[in-house]
């Protein structure tokens, strides 16, 4: 009988950022998460005690876990198979008391919904599901076009993923003045 | 999936790209045009997030230097909607994706999706409107 509390180890995983994702092996022990990309370069080292959150999101061909910071950034970790998140959510509750929680990925195509800021990350809603979310850190610059439009462009110089084909330089949401709060709102998760 | 039901290309009742997550076609992180089921999937922050056709107003690209850069324009309350089905009348404090922009570095793939997204802008634009017409 294995050891409850030995490690995960999973050799292709991938992490998400801005420029796309980066292949890489992932160890997971009752400590926390260690993620190393293929051939090195990028480490991503998440304690146990600095998670806040943790989710699992169904995505196409597989499930995304989340890995959501009490310092506010959202570490993505792509690749796992459905038996691997059904075995991985016993030993995270088990192991590390934490709960992973379901987030659901929205896929109606709808361009309307909520924006909410949660730490260091913007996450845009649809339907109360997730559509997709930015990390404020990258942005470069904000700004306010006529009243009703806010414009992020996002740093150019870009070292996480310079292997993906496109790279998200700019986005704007409309914020129409029916809308009486401001993307701004801070809302605790 | 879509037929009957569809009053204009513009009506925001039936603006469903994807029922299940397995329909999305791929999982590839690069900007990407799912005919079959008209959405446009764009990386966004290392997820495939979907859009679609009936959110896009236009879209174009242009060259600079080594790069292409392609900006899609998503339809906003005011412009693009329907007067009486805009979504901001039944969702009066939804925020709205306006433009994204992306650098991409492969030309020939950036004109690619470019001309997809409006080519199959058209297609529906014009199923569309056949449609309407029929009704009349």
């Amino acid at each position: 009988m294995a050891d409850i509390a030995a490690p995960h180890q999973f050799g292709n995983i991938l992490l998400g950022g801005r420029g796309g994702t980066n292949p890489g092996q992932l160890r997971i022990n009752p400590v926390g998460f260690y993620w190393r990309k293929i051939g090195g370069g990028k480490e991503v080292e998440v304690p146990k005690n600095e998670i806040s959150s943790l989710s699992w999101t169904r995505v196409p061909k597989g499930y995304q876990l989340g890995v959501k910071l009490k310092a506010g950034q959202d570490v993505k970790f792509n690749g796992f198979r459905e038996q691997d998140m059904t075995s991985l959510s016993t030993y995270i509750t088990v192991n590390m008391g934490i709960a992973p929680e379901d987030k659901p990925l929205a896929i109606s195509g709808r361009n309307w919904g909520d924006a909410v800021l949660e730490g260091n990350s913007l996450a845009f809603t649809v339907g109360g599901k997730h559509a997709f979310d930015v990390s404020i850190p990258d942005v470069a610059q904000t700004q306010m076009q006529g009243k009703n439009e806010v414009v992020l462009e996002f740093h150019v110089d870009d070292t996480t993923g310079a292997n993906e084909k496109d790279t998200l330089m700019e986005l704007s949401f409309h914020i129409p003045s029916t809308n009486t709060s401001y993307v701004g709102d801070e809302e605790h998760p | 999936g879509h037929g009957d039901g569809q009053g204009s290309a513009k009506s925001t009742n039936d603006i469903t790209a994807y029922r299940n997550v397995d329909d999305i076609p791929s999982r590839e992180l690069m900007i990407q045009v799912d005919q079959k089921n008209e959405a446009v999937l764009l990386p966004i922050y290392g997820s495939l997030v979907p859009f679609h056709i009936a959110t896009i107003k236009s879209v174009s690209s242009q060259q600079d230097g080594g790069h292409s850069y392609i900006r899609i324009i998503f339809n906003v309350p005011g412009a693009g909607f329907g007067p009486n089905d805009m979504p901001s009348q039944k969702f009066p404090r939804a925020i709205y994706v306006k433009e994204v922009s992306f650098r991409s570095n492969d030309t020939r793939h950036s004109n690619q999706v470019v001309q997809l997204i409006k080519t199959l802008r058209r297609q529906v634009a014009q199923r569309e409107s056949e449609k309407a017409e029929r009704a009349t």
